[in-house]
């Protein structure tokens, strides 16, 4: 999930956090000010209540001194006046306490102040009052006129003082619903900051978890890794080291010290006692090679022998790159690798190429021996042999004669015998580079060179379109003359020899010694003759070095052509299968590999 | 210019004595008028040849397997010799490897003889030899392309 | 550096004549490649010089009647084989004692008498001697060469090649080649 990758970067939960943080501080300030408002408001409601009581004492401190004027003119007592100027004090200070209340709003002070001038007014109205009253001689109709008075401006004053008590009422029961939705914006806020707080604590937890998990996961990883090199190295047959060039510690894994034929962490890990294990004569060049690798930083493989402590010296192959650990520092580090087992095997080939080489060093001089030397006293024996039949047979019986003629027959047949070993051992050794040959070219060469055979014989030979393939000309020069030579020595005697040379599509299915000859896998060339052929059931035998089916002289042949034929298709990896039926013709099929 | 009545002299460098013997069994019975000086080995071979007062033969048989100074050294010595420029060489040889044949035609040999293993043929092969020759002189054949293997 | 040559015996030999002839101060008359008529009589140490030089060049001036013949017989079959671009049609015995005057049979008689060889085997000789010379200059292919030298094929051709020589053109080839290289690196 896209989500959650991001989820897990840790630059993106920085910024999440970031604006966490930032979201929580917020709404926390937000609702730290509503609570500095709830308690404002409190605090005005408080006020206003109080000034309106305030207000309403004021109004009865009056209403009794109305009272207590009004007691005294209807009982002329004077102790009903004696709070008079008590009253009065109060209500100065009832003004002065209000004026404190409502200093914060102007309106109301001057409200207030104007009260204050009703006030005196008032406190005016009634000494006035009083002063009638308290006349020997009251008259009636002025008290009356100033009760009047008196009472309508009291009237008035309690209207002034409603009023400012309504107003007072209404700000009250204004800063009532503010309060009451201040209220329940903040409980929403607080509950807003808990829930998100409790939500990014959830998340967080389950983000720490997940990372633990994983923790845990790729440590379980790396120790199963851990186990598992440490394993292979065991079964691979090598150890790996580790030298920090820049506090020069040295650090060997456990294999290193099983390679040296000691236990793991046997010895200290340092130059010192990796050395011990060196071979004295390959000391110098390690160490020299080590310490030059030291200076240039390049990378190191040589071959070294070890003589690990349980005896037999081992050959080991020292491997050694630099890199850079994780804090920066320059370390080597590299490989021991016992390639004691590949060593000796290479050395054991080496021996058997040498032995080969003098094998076919000896195969040589045979066939210098057999072309020269052998050749040589046989020929000397034609020669004598010819001398003694043209000299009258030397004297000789009709009989000597006949002898000396089975003699040259049998030493003739011996040269033919070695010329085609010679051909054979050729085939053999000789040179196995392949080159691409077209065919048909060659063929066309061939056909010259043997002109003189065919036309001997009256011979037709037609050459389809052969393909180009990878051989080695000489070697298939000489498969193909053998085979048309063959087809020429073995015709029929009064019909013209007819070879034919194709290549053919391979669409039945054919095998050969369990192997599948595909059209895909191989090319297919015939040669057919009408031949004498001969019986199938011959059809390996005739491969077999020296073996022969015709036995009459007439079919002069060493038994050699075919083996080499057989020698040659092998060593282009391919093979040779063979069709015949005596007194119709046989047909040669030779099949190479594709992209041999 | 060399006619065919004029003796032909031929020499043979062959170090095997029953070769040389039969070499000159041959042409004398070939009847034709020459004259035939053999030697054993190379060496002697080209101490004759380098006299100075030695008149270019026409032909010389040289075998290649000779002990010491081969065939084929003589050859090259012979071929960077220009006085020995109208010397017909005919390699006289039991290999018939092809290769061979071709090595001894580019170190400068004119003939290349398969040693016979019948008299006859040995005559034969003589009187072909003598013959080409006489025709490659008599009618001014190129010698650079007289390259003849028999 | 290498040049390649290309020469013509025939046209080197004429002006060879003619130049000797002018040198010994002979009134001459080219009639054939191998026939002068000489204006008049030369002095003996003259003709003896002349002689002389001639052989030089490899040119030597015949005296036997017979071997006159021969010699014309020869340069007829020479002048066949190389001066045409393309062999005659007509069979060489009736080319030949036309062009000669006598008799097939006689010619025939004198030739093998004297050179050893029949005119037949002469001409097999030429041809494959010009052949050589064909496929030394490498101009023109071996089926170019056959067709030129009247062969039926170049099978046949290759075949009578390597019946006269005993090599293969291919061969032949190579082995020019091969010299030739090696002539180079003597240089």
């Amino acid at each position: 999930m896209k989500s959650l990758r991001l989820y897990k970067h840790a630059q993106v939960f920085k910024i999440a956090l970031g604006i966490a943080i930032i979201v929580i501080g917020y709404i926390a300030s937000v609702f730290y000010s509503k609570m500095q408002k709830l308690d404002d408001s409190v605090e005005l409601i408080a006020t206003s209540n109080q000034t309106q009581l305030e207000l309403e004492k004021l109004l009865s401190i009056i209403s009794n001194y109305e009272t207590s004027l009004r007691s005294y003119i209807i009982t002329k007592d004077e102790s009903y006046l004696k709070d008079r100027f008590l009253n009065r004090g109060e209500i100065e200070l009832n003004i002065r306490k209000l004026k404190k209340l409502t200093s914060h709003s102007p309106e109301v002070t001057k409200d207030l102040d104007s009260l204050k001038v009703m006030f005196n007014r008032r406190f005016d109205l009634f000494r006035e009052t009083l002063t009638i009253a308290k006349a020997k001689n009251i008259d009636k109709n002025e008290l009356n006129t100033k009760l009047l008075e008196s009472t309508a401006y009291t009237n008035r004053m309690r209207e002034a003082v409603y009023r400012r008590i309504n107003s007072e009422a209404k700000k009250l029961r204004d800063l009532n619903n503010t309060h009451q939705f201040e209220l329940e914006d903040s409980i929403i806020s607080a509950f807003l900051l808990v829930i998100l707080s409790l939500l990014i604590l959830l998340l967080s937890f389950n983000k720490v978890n997940v990372d633990i998990d994983e923790l845990k996961k790729a440590n379980d990883e790396l120790q199963f890794l851990n186990l598992s090199f440490n394993n292979a190295e065991k079964i691979a047959g090598f150890g790996h080291w580790k030298v920090n060039l820049e506090t020069n510690t040295y650090t060997f894994s456990d294999n290193y010290y099983r390679l040296l034929g000691v236990e793991p962490h046997a010895f200290e890990p340092n130059l010192e006692n990796a050395t011990k294990y060196i071979h004295p004569d390959d000391l110098e060049y390690v160490m020299q090679t080590h310490q030059d690798s030291l200076v240039n930083h390049e990378s190191t493989s040589i071959v070294s022998r070890f003589l690990p402590e349980n005896g037999e010296t081992k050959y080991f192959r020292i491997v050694g790159s630099f890199t850079h650990n994780s804090k920066g520092q320059l370390v080597k580090v590299g490989v021991n690798y016992d390639i004691t087992d590949l060593y000796k095997k290479t050395v054991e080939l080496e021996e058997n190429n040498k032995e080969l080489q003098a094998i076919n060093d000896e195969l040589e001089s045979f066939n210098n021996i057999v072309s020269h030397d052998l050749q040589e006293p046989l020929r000397k024996i034609q020669m004598f042999i010819s001398r003694l039949e043209d000299d009258d047979g030397g004297g000789l019986s009709d009989q000597g004669k006949d002898y000396f003629t089975k003699i040259r027959t049998a030493a003739n047949r011996m040269q033919t015998l070695m010329m085609d070993l010679v051909n054979y051992t050729r085939t053999i050794k000789g040179d196995k580079t392949f080159v691409k040959t077209n065919l048909n070219s060659l063929l066309d060469q061939i056909l010259l060179d043997l002109a003189l055979n065919i036309e001997e014989k009256n011979a037709s030979v037609t050459i389809g379109n052969l393909p180009t393939i990878q051989t080695i000309p000489f070697q298939i020069e000489q498969l193909f003359i053998n085979l048309i030579t063959n087809s020429l020595k073995y015709s029929k005697e009064d019909v013209a020899p007819e070879i034919s040379i194709t290549a053919e599509k391979i669409t039945e299915k054919e095998t050969y010694q369990d192997i599948d000859l595909t059209d895909k896998k191989y090319h297919k060339i015939v040669v057919s003759d009408n031949g004498i052929g001969f019986r199938q059931e011959y059809a390996e035998k005739i491969f077999v070095l020296f073996q022969r089916l015709e036995t009459d002289a007439k079919y002069s042949g060493t038994g050699l052509g075919l083996a080499i034929c057989k020698k040659i298709v092998e060593n282009h990896n391919g093979c040779i299968k063979v069709r015949s039926k005596p007194n119709v013709g046989t047909q040669f099929s030779i099949y190479f590999p594709k992209n041999a | 210019m060399i006619s065919h009545k004029d003796p032909i002299h031929i020499l043979l460098a062959d170090d095997d004595e029953d070769d040389r013997n039969f070499f000159s069994e041959a042409i004398a019975e070939l009847k034709m008028s020459n004259r035939v000086t053999l030697f054993k080995d190379g060496k002697e071979l080209m101490e004759y040849l380098n006299q100075p007062e030695i008149k270019t033969p026409h032909i010389l048989f040289l075998d290649l397997n000779m002990p010491g100074k081969t065939g084929f050294d003589c050859l090259k010595e012979i071929r960077t010799n220009s006085k020995f420029k109208e010397l017909s060489i005919a390699i006289y040889s039991t290999s018939s490897s092809e290769k061979d044949i071709e090595e001894t035609f580019v170190g400068g040999a004119n003939i290349y003889i398969k040693k016979p293993n019948d008299f006859s043929k040995l005559k034969k092969v003589i009187k072909d030899v003598v013959n080409i020759n006489w025709q490659f002189h008599s009618s001014g054949l190129n010698k650079e392309t007289f390259f003849f293997s028999i | 550096m290498k040049l390649y040559i290309k020469y013509d015996g025939i046209v080197a030999c004429r002006v060879i004549l003619q130049e000797q002839l002018e040198k010994h101060n002979v009134k001459y008359q080219l009639l054939d490649l191998g026939e002068i008529e000489i204006d008049g009589d030369i002095a003996e140490d003259n003709f003896a010089e002349l002689q002389e030089s001639l052989n030089h060049y490899g040119i030597s001036i015949l005296n036997n009647q017979k071997s006159q013949l021969i010699q014309r017989i020869k340069d007829a079959i020479v002048e066949m084989v190389y001066e045409r671009d393309k062999l005659p049609t007509t069979t060489i015995s009736h080319y030949l004692s036309e062009k000669l005057n006598f008799s097939y049979g006689y010619i025939a008689n004198i030739f093998s008498e004297y050179t050893f060889t029949s005119i037949e085997n002469f001409i097999i000789i030429q041809k494959i001697e010009r052949a050589k010379k064909l496929i030394v200059e490498e101009e023109l292919t071996l089926t170019e060469i056959s067709y030129k030298l009247n062969y039926s094929s170049v099978a046949h051709l290759s075949s009578q090649f390597k019946k006269v020589t005993g090599l293969t053109p291919s061969m032949f080839k190579r082995i020019v080649d091969k010299r030739r290289l090696l002539v180079n690196q003597v240089e």
